[in-house]
């Protein structure tokens, strides 16, 4: 009997709720057969099992909010203990029991104890630390190692640790070098016969989680030292990188919580009397940065303030936020105070646009605006490369990419969705018709997978199908601009000597000023209507 | 190839057998090596606990002389010296033993002896049957404690007592003088002076409790000055000579006026001084200050990585608390938590009768540091337990910040003060505000009322104290 356990859903999503299980108990499935369908944030996912056998109870229930590495169904038969894996689930090689609590640096995990030559992997050093920069190696090639002595000291973005060696032997070859960033689980030495290489029993014995995979058991197993015993190492602590502040009032315990994320007291504002600091300001703080790993500390949200009571007035009625609405309330607070935001306001003459888009526009087969005004803006973002960048305030750095993806607003009945179109730049105007149509449907459909909705270089609101002369959209962080469209109306255009009525297009561009300058936005925004009214500009332009 | 220990802790008072406890409980492999046969420390053997037991003792002498003035009256005490010492001893060997067991059954090695450091991985220990033995670990916490400090060219003579001969309590002089009026001091003068002794003091600086809260010594000041037969502030010890009697000691006022007193006992607690002497630290990392402490980080980590260091020999205050804590925190370290020393408020308790008791910022640190503060107190006068005790010379007082409001420091003197000072502490450490305490509801009728009426008069009202209003 083996449990299922719901796997890692993609970076930030902690649970979902479940909408429909698709199995009951007594069902035979094998393995790749979607067993669960679950809402998170903003996708309806699939869940199939990883593994063959006959489900025995079933631990939930439509409706259930369920957390990642909850089990979620007993399985008879089955060959192996592991979880399954989402389709869309971005790869993550560790275990979700491991995400809970920040850990230390560990002593470097041996991949095999048996003797011989080895691979000396580089351990987890902590919740949210996938990689550091190596500073220093410590050791060099034919050094005998001890146990527990100091080989890499590695810079994450939180501290510089050491990372202390899990076992004895000699260095046969050294796979990185100082100022490489190396992921953790990541080869770092060659080893020659080990003697004793004790797995790195991370919790005390207390906490030890129930399950871990059958790859970590194996490696308690094989340890040498820990037959009997659970081994806890002792840590070689850097001391420093969090000094003790006095005179911040906090409780011991919500000091010793803000120690254990790595946060700096002094950094947390206090909700309380007097600027006392609770757990759940530790919290809040926590999850501000986490949605902001490249928060430049500008946008601090404001404490909520307390509602009247609105039943003074009339009656009311109170309804939880489904969570696209949570998510869209985060980020879009998250961007609007960090980001200074400035809208540049322009009109496209899309007379002659609209003549072509009818005249290629089908009975069946109806294209909208949309797909030209991302071919255009595609083409503008090539020629404005601080339009596809983001800002990384941690580094005091831009990051430009070389890629281009648009994310389109779409509404749906449960809100805002932005599917991204990959590569919009390699692709023609029918195809990213065809290509916008399907995503559009399938987020009304609530089958956008977190992947598409992610890897945006720029977004574009068309609001122009319901009405408006124009508005002011907020720029979808960690991108830099954003374009509105409203809707087009016949003008009186002054020309040649006379009026001429003509199509107007309204465009609305928010960029961040933070990034781009305003002679910039006006010229990007000047750039996308000229190529619209003149579409050989942008072959000219190439 | 390597059976070292992962950890060994050097000493077993209440820092060291903390420390080592806790190893064992989070799973780690802990060796202890201690002079004495159990673990304690000064504070269990010669310290803290039968300093307490005798000033217990002390008290119901001294409360059933009081209750003549209720109309009660006993005869005098006979005092059994033998039986009294004996009670202490076993008041000491049954909490010495229960740490003993509490070692064993955490499969803790016990090694009766004394380590000195051959290098930052390993131990020589001279054990008490006289072998010796290396030992090679991982990670060592020093936790050696401390000891009386000396006046250097003293005569020797069993007449001059440190701490340790105090409370052997071999007999009960008939004279004694204390030189130095700290905590020390002041706590066994009194037992002394309980048991029959005529007890005197000397003090060179011009206050009992040197570093205390005035406020709060000199209502000690008041209560002892007409129970002990001297206090002698601002004077000197010039010197001490073995005579018929017992010691003549020859004083020096804050005048110049020389003038010579014979004792029969002379009690030297003028303070402690850490043991970092003899223990190998040479052959490590470890920095050592001139006054003899080990520096250590906010995880009480020495500037050898492998080695760690706690309580006395880490630095003030030297409090058994306050080594328990690091103890605990040291390990921790080790274990791989993030943890910090970091308190915001170490209590100190004088056992005097009155006691004091004291925690956070005091009026003396916030004035050296020019900080702004306002004081609140509520004298014991007014308070209704204090009356039925017949001890309203207490005070209770409060240092708060104007701006915040915060409770940042708290001192008491009274009757039960040293229990009472735990509610400051975890205020606080809480980062409570006076607010708290006012708003906290307090039990009738207890002293601790008088906290929450201080943190009353901090908003310029108290049920028991009018102001008539400006």
């Amino acid at each position: 009997m083996a449990e299922l356990k719901l796997p890692e859903l993609g970076e930030n999503i902690t649970q979902g709720t479940v909408t429909k299980i698709l199995v009951k108990s007594g069902d035979t499935v094998k393995k790749g057969q979607n067993i669960l369908e679950l809402e998170t944030d903003k996708a309806v996912l699939e869940v199939p099992s990883s593994s063959d056998g006959t489900i025995g109870e079933i631990l939930i229930k439509a409706g259930a909010v369920v957390k990642v590495g909850q089990p979620i169904f007993n399985l008879t038969g089955s060959s192996s203990t592991s979880t399954p894996e989402t389709k869309t689930a971005p790869t993550k090689s560790e275990a979700p029991s491991e995400t809970k609590t920040a850990e230390p640096a560990k002593p470097a995990v041996v991949a095999a104890a048996s003797g011989g030559i080895f691979d000396m992997n580089l351990p987890a050093l902590g919740e949210n630390i996938e990689k550091g920069t190596v500073t220093k190696v410590l050791v060099k090639a034919g050094d005998t190692l001890k146990k527990g002595q100091n080989i890499l000291e590695i810079e994450t973005d939180k501290a510089v640790l050491e990372v202390p060696s899990a076992s004895a032997g000699v260095i046969k070859e050294i796979l990185i070098k100082a100022g490489a960033v190396i992921k953790v689980g990541q080869p770092i030495f060659k080893i020659e016969g080990c003697t004793a290489a004790p797995s790195a029993a991370p919790e005390t014995p207390a906490t030890a989680p129930a399950k871990k995979d059958a790859a970590a058991e194996a490696k308690m197993t094989s340890s040498v030292e820990s037959a009997t015993k659970v081994s806890v190492p002792v840590t070689n602590v850097t001391p420093g990188p969090m000094p003790v502040r006095k005179d911040i009032p906090a409780a011991p315990s919500v000091r010793l919580l803000a120690r254990e994320l790595g946060l700096d007291l002094a950094q947390i504002p206090g909700s309380g009397k007097g600027g006392r600091i609770s757990i759940d300001d530790v919290k809040a703080y926590c999850k501000m940065l986490n949605t902001s790993p490249a928060a430049g500390g500008t946008g601090r949200p404001a404490a909520a303030q307390p509602l009247p009571n609105f039943t003074k007035w009339g009656s009311v009625r109170r309804e939880a936020m489904n969570n696209v609405r949570k998510k869209t309330a985060e980020h879009l607070s998250y961007a609007w105070t960090s980001i200074p935001h400035v809208t540049q306001f322009d009109k496209v003459d899309i007379t002659e646009l609209e003549k072509l888009r009818k005249s290629i526009s089908g009975t069946n087969k109806k294209i909208s605006v949309t797909p030209f005004i991302i071919k255009v803006v595609a083409a503008a973002l090539k020629k404005f490369p601080q339009f596809n960048a983001s800002i990384d305030m941690s580094t005091q750095e831009i990051v430009y990419k070389d890629y281009v993806n648009i994310g389109v607003a779409v509404d749906t009945d449960r809100g805002l969705l932005v599917p991204v179109l990959k590569n919009v730049d390699k692709m023609s105007i029918l195809q990213i018709s065809d290509e916008l149509t399907a995503m559009a449907e399938r987020a009304r459909m609530r089958k956008t997978t977190i992947e598409e909705m992610q890897g945006g270089c720029f977004t574009i609101s068309n609001l122009g199908g319901i009405g408006g002369s124009s508005f002011t959209p907020i720029v979808n962080w960690p991108e830099v601009a954003i374009l509105g469209v409203s809707r087009g109306s016949m003008e009186q255009v002054y020309s040649d000597g006379h009026f001429v009525p003509r199509l107007m297009l309204p465009l609305s561009l928010s960029y961040d000023h933070r990034m781009i300058d305003g002679a910039d936005g006006a010229r990007f925004i000047r750039w996308v209507c000229e190529a619209i009214q003149q579409p050989f500009l942008l072959d000219l332009n190439k | 190839m390597s059976s070292s220990i992962q950890l060994v802790v050097i000493g077993a008072g209440p820092g060291g057998y903390a420390a080592a406890f806790l190893a064992a409980d989070l799973g780690l492999e802990v060796a202890i090596v201690e002079k004495e046969l159990n673990p304690g420390g000064v504070c269990l053997y010669r310290g803290c606990i039968p300093s307490k037991a005798l000033l217990h003792v002390a008290k119901i002498i001294s409360e059933a002389k009081h209750a003549k003035a209720f109309g009660i009256e006993y005869n005098e005490p006979k005092i059994d010296v033998n039986k009294l010492r004996d009670w202490k001893k076993s008041v000491v060997s049954k909490l010495t033993g229960g740490l003993g067991q509490l070692a064993k059954a955490r499969k803790i090695k016990y090694f009766q002896g004394e380590a000195s450091f051959i290098n930052s991985n390993t131990l020589k220990i001279k054990k008490a049957d006289g072998s010796s033995e290396e030992l090679s670990f991982q990670k060592a916490i020093l936790a050696t404690g401390s000891r009386p400090s000396v006046i250097p060219n003293l005569p020797k003579s069993p007449d001059i007592w440190d701490s340790t001969g105090a409370l052997d309590m071999e007999n009960i002089p008939a004279n004694l003088l204390v030189v130095g009026g700290g905590y020390i001091g002041m706590e066994l003068g009194t037992v002394y002076h309980e048991l029959g002794s005529k007890v005197s003091v000397v003090e060179m600086t011009p206050g009992l409790l040197p570093g205390a809260d005035r406020d709060l010594s000199d209502v000690l000041y008041k209560r002892v000055k007409g129970m002990l037969s001297k206090i002698m502030l601002e004077t000197k010890v010039v010197k001490m000579e073995t005579s018929k009697g017992g010691i003549t000691v020859t004083f020096n006022d804050k005048d110049g006026n020389g003038f010579k007193e014979e004792y029969n006992k002379v009690l030297v607690s003028i303070g402690r001084r850490p043991n970092s002497e003899n223990l190998g630290l040479e052959n490590t990392k470890v920095k050592v200050t001139p006054r003899g402490f080990v520096e250590v980080n906010d995880q009480r980590q020495t500037a050898d990585p492998n080695i760690y260091a706690i309580g006395d020999i880490a630095g003030d205050p030297m409090l058994a608390h306050k080594a328990s804590h690091e103890g605990r925190v040291a390990v921790e370290t080790i274990a791989g938590h993030k943890v910090a020393f970091e308190p915001q408020a170490i209590p100190a308790v004088v056992f005097t009768d009155p006691e004091i008791a004291w925690c956070g910022l005091t009026e003396i640190d916030a004035a050296k540091a020019g900080r702004e503060v306002t004081v609140v107190k509520f004298p014991w006068a007014a308070s209704g337990r204090a009356l039925t005790l017949d001890r309203t010379e207490g005070l209770t007082k409060l240092i708060i910040d104007p701006k915040t409001q915060r409770v940042l420091g708290v001192g008491i003197v009274g009757v039960g003060a040293g229990e009472m000072i735990a509610e400051g502490v975890v205020a606080i450490e809480m980062g409570a505000v006076a607010a708290d305490l006012k708003l906290s509801i307090h039990p009738h009728p207890t002293l601790s009322e008088t906290i929450m009426e201080a943190a009353e008069s901090f908003f310029g009202h108290s049920t028991h104290i009018y102001k008539p209003k400006k």
